[in-house]
């Protein structure tokens, strides 16, 4: 049934700490991959659980003693979680440097949590030239070196097994987001817990789990008049927000969500070098805020997309204080205007209570769309 | 970061001629000239830059592209009282009041093309530099959408290492013989080895007498008011390429050496207290912010900020080197240690914060680095809000208080040194 399978979902979605808790009993150890990407499959060839660090909605505390107000409060609520013991048991944090405030999480973090070690992923922006790709394995290089002094090995034939691991859940990942927009009748809210689930689980159980929703989802027939509508935004798990997107009848028929399909889009090549070949696929992702492109290409697949799964509207989802997504906001509007596609924009952050302004303006927006 | 400008009082006051052989007089027309060359450049139909602070000026410099700086531009505009009039232009066209106001200001002038608080030529080309910053590159790839012109990417990542690697000098080295390479296709200019070797030498000229000119803060007191360098920096972002620059340094260099020698200063009052600065300016209250530190007798000596922008080096990998560790490029520790550095040398009795509404990256982890240095220098810190160029963030009476709390502190060290 369709719904066992998104109960499932649900259940590993809302409880990282048991997940995490699962794996650690079954011996395995437990290393954190920050936002907004980490070289995941070298983590998992070397015999660890990579568990997405995203944050949480939670109060923030202890982490204003190192971070200004003004900064993500996904960054901060990483953090928090970190000196709250909310992490407790994790070998390592992977933090890629790909923003300003990713930056400095990764320099507070040697100070503020002492017994989870801080191994830095340092990403080019030059990615595509061969001197790039070189920057990005020697950075990987480095990666595997904090690995082995926790104990894990590094093995090129292993990475390669690795590899397939991930490039079938990108494929099972794609496959799903393109079936959803076929299907009303699955909510906002289980649609997220399908992507927020991916971090918190193996790929291999993952994908199977997909799969097999896949599965059950053939043999139901869709239903449901909504308006569909493509999300952009780095985070959209917030249950409120979800919750709002239901309540409005919003059908989400693709996603430019960091957090969910930007992490799928581009899968491994094959090569002979495996780790060489981690590193051309990050030459090759495309289409984040976080990733250099003068030609700004997100901006134009966001509206070819928008008309091709015959979306009404598009929302961008900000995450306050994210400068990356301010400045291409101004880009997508202006898209957006000259395409006719309409647009609106909410602003939400993990420290969010009330989201009645959210509300007004996706209700506003619902009533413009449904004219 | 960046740029230096004068006061606005300075502006707007008439004030008896400088005399032309003083560094004031000489730096002072090196930085109003770096603005007009490139205007009198792009008159003549020659290519025009808009450059990144901490972009290898050696390129345009060497290629003779003239070149002008958004973020000298900015602070400016800022310090000129025009921040939140164009901060607010870019805001109408969706541009969050969360993003550096620098950003916003040069967004809204490549809208506006005209801001007679400080206008620049209109760029060809864009050098982008993210060794200072993340958002310089979505700032400059949104200029080079808005005006529809080339950017070329200079890309220095922040390092997590103490060292820097060789991994990153070929990195980086591969991007600057490609930036040159671009651009002579651009623009059909020649890369010269003689010329290069000579804008090197003008560099590191200009640099060593800036960072000596500096270093004479090991004095007590203090040669020079340290709000000087604020200004004399803008040399150093927009010319430091340039063989005058070298000369105006040195210059200033030997009046601070005199200053010392005759007992001279200045910081016209008596300099009770010294102390670190960290942050960018408010250009906005540049006068308050000055007013409120001098009106105690207190001098700030030192900042990071100004010693930003010296570069020297004996060979190409050691430039590539010193490029890639720019303040903003480092880690905590490397950080720390050439703050901790800076106190030491120059006798700093307190260190004062600029917790910058505009800066993510210098704020983020700011509060536990001074932490550290507070500790390590055994002197008090204090910090408060502000903005490097949009009025809104700042409270005067905030600054004077958490001023006024260090003061009292500094003092109460003293006497408790003294008996």
């Amino acid at each position: 049934m369709v719904q066992d399978v998104l109960k499932k979902f649900h259940e590993a979605a809302v409880s990282p700490r048991a997940q995490m808790d699962k794996y650690m009993s079954e011996g395995k150890k437990v290393v954190l991959t920050a936002p907004v990407y980490t070289p995941e499959e070298l983590i998992h060839s070397m015999g660890f659980v990579p568990m997405g660090a995203w944050g949480a909605d939670i109060e923030l505390n202890r982490s204003k003693e190192y971070f200004p107000a003004f900064l993500c409060s996904i960054v901060q609520s990483i953090l928090e979680l970190g000196i709250n013991g909310a992490y407790k048991g994790a070998s390592a944090i992977v933090i890629p440097s790909l923003c300003d405030t990713l930056k400095t999480l990764g320099e507070n973090w040697k100070y503020a949590v002492d017994d989870i070690k801080f191994i830095p992923m340092t990403y080019p922006q030059n990615r595509k030239p061969a001197y790039g790709i070189a920057f990005t394995k020697a950075g990987y290089e480095r990666v595997i070196r904090d690995l082995e002094a926790l104990g894990g090995k590094y093995d090129p034939a292993a990475l390669a097994e690795s590899i397939k691991v991930y490039n079938a859940h990108n494929a099972v990942m794609r496959r799903v987001d393109e079936v959803l927009a076929g299907h009303p009748e699955i909510t906002a809210a289980e649609r997220s817990d399908i992507f927020r689930s991916a971090f918190f689980m193996t790929k291999e159980e993952h994908t199977a789990l997909v799969e097999e929703f896949l599965d059950e989802l053939a043999k139901t027939e869709a239903s449901g008049e909504k308006l569909g509508i493509v999300v952009s935004g780095i985070l959209t798990d917030a249950p409120q927000l979800n919750k709002i997107f239901d309540e409005f009848g919003m059908h989400i028929v693709a996603d430019d969500v960091a957090a969910q399909s930007r992490q799928y889009r581009t899968d491994v090549p094959e090569g002979d070098d495996p780790l060489e070949a981690l590193a051309v696929k990050f030459a090759e992702m495309d289409n984040c805020s976080v990733l250099y492109n003068v030609k700004k290409p997100r901006v134009q697949w966001i509206v070819d997309t928008a008309k091709a799964r015959n979306a009404k509207g598009v929302v961008v989802v900000m995450t306050k204080f994210c400068d990356p997504e301010e400045f291409d906001y101004v880009m997508i509007k202006k898209a957006c205007e000259k395409a006719d596609l309409p647009l609106a924009l909410v602003e939400v952050d993990r420290q969010m209570v009330h989201f009645e302004q959210v509300r007004t303006n996706l209700e506003t927006f619902r009533d413009m769309l449904s004219m | 970061m960046a740029e230096e400008v004068k006061k606005p009082e300075e502006v707007k006051k008439p004030r008896k001629p400088l005399d032309p052989n003083s560094a004031k007089y000489k730096l002072g027309k090196i930085a109003s000239d770096a603005f007009a060359t490139a205007i009198e450049a792009k008159k003549e139909g020659r290519p025009v830059a808009w450059v990144s602070s901490n972009f290898p000026v050696e390129i345009p410099e060497t290629l003779g592209l003239a070149t002008a700086y958004p973020e000298n531009q900015a602070a400016g505009i800022a310090a000129r009282g025009a921040g939140e009039r164009m901060c607010e232009v870019a805001e109408a066209d969706g541009y969050s009041n969360d993003i550096c106001a620098y950003a916003r200001i040069s967004l809204a002038y490549a809208k506006l093309k005209e801001c007679p608080e400080q206008d620049v030529a209109m760029p060809d080309v864009l050098l982008c530099c993210n060794n200072i910053c993340n958002c310089m590159i979505k700032w400059y790839e949104n200029l080079s959408q808005e005006l529809g012109i080339p950017m070329i990417m200079l890309d220095i990542p922040f390092n997590p290492d103490y060292e820097v690697s060789d991994a990153e000098v070929a990195y980086v080295s591969g991007q600057f013989w490609d930036a040159v390479h671009q651009l002579e296709d651009l623009f059909g200019l020649k890369w010269d080895d003689d010329k290069f070797e000579k804008v090197t030498g003008f560099s590191c000229r200009a640099s060593r007498a800036w960072l000596e000119a500096t270093a004479q803060a090991k004095y007590t007191p203090s040669p020079f008011n340290g709000f000087d360098l604020l200004n004399h920096m803008a040399v150093m972002v927009t010319a430091r390429g340039k063989e005058e620059a070298g000369e105006a340094m040195e210059t200033l260099l030997k009046e601070y050496k005199e200053n010392h020698e005759k007992g001279e200063s200045t910081f016209r009052v008596e300099e009770k207290h010294r102390i670190m600065f960290e942050g960018i300016a408010c250009w906005p209250y540049l006068r308050a912010t000055s007013r409120g530190l001098k009106d105690r007798g207190i001098n700030m000596v030192t900042t990071i900020y100004a010693d930003a922008f010296g570069f020297d080096y004996n060979s190409f990998e050691e430039m590539i080197k010193a490029y890639c560790s720019v303040p903003n490029a480092i880690n905590l520790e490397k950080s720390r240690d050439k703050r901790v550095k800076l106190c030491k040398d120059n006798n700093v009795e307190g260190l004062l914060v600029h917790t910058n509404r505009s800066c993510k990256l210098w704020s983020g982890f700011m509060a536990e680095m001074s932490r550290q240095i507070g500790k390590e220098c055994n002197i008090p810190v204090t910090s408060f809000d502000g903005d490097q160029a949009d009025p809104r963030n700042f409270s005067e009476a905030q600054y004077d208080t958490r001023v006024q709390g260090l003061c009292e502190i500094m003092e109460s060290n003293k006497e408790a040194k003294e008996a």
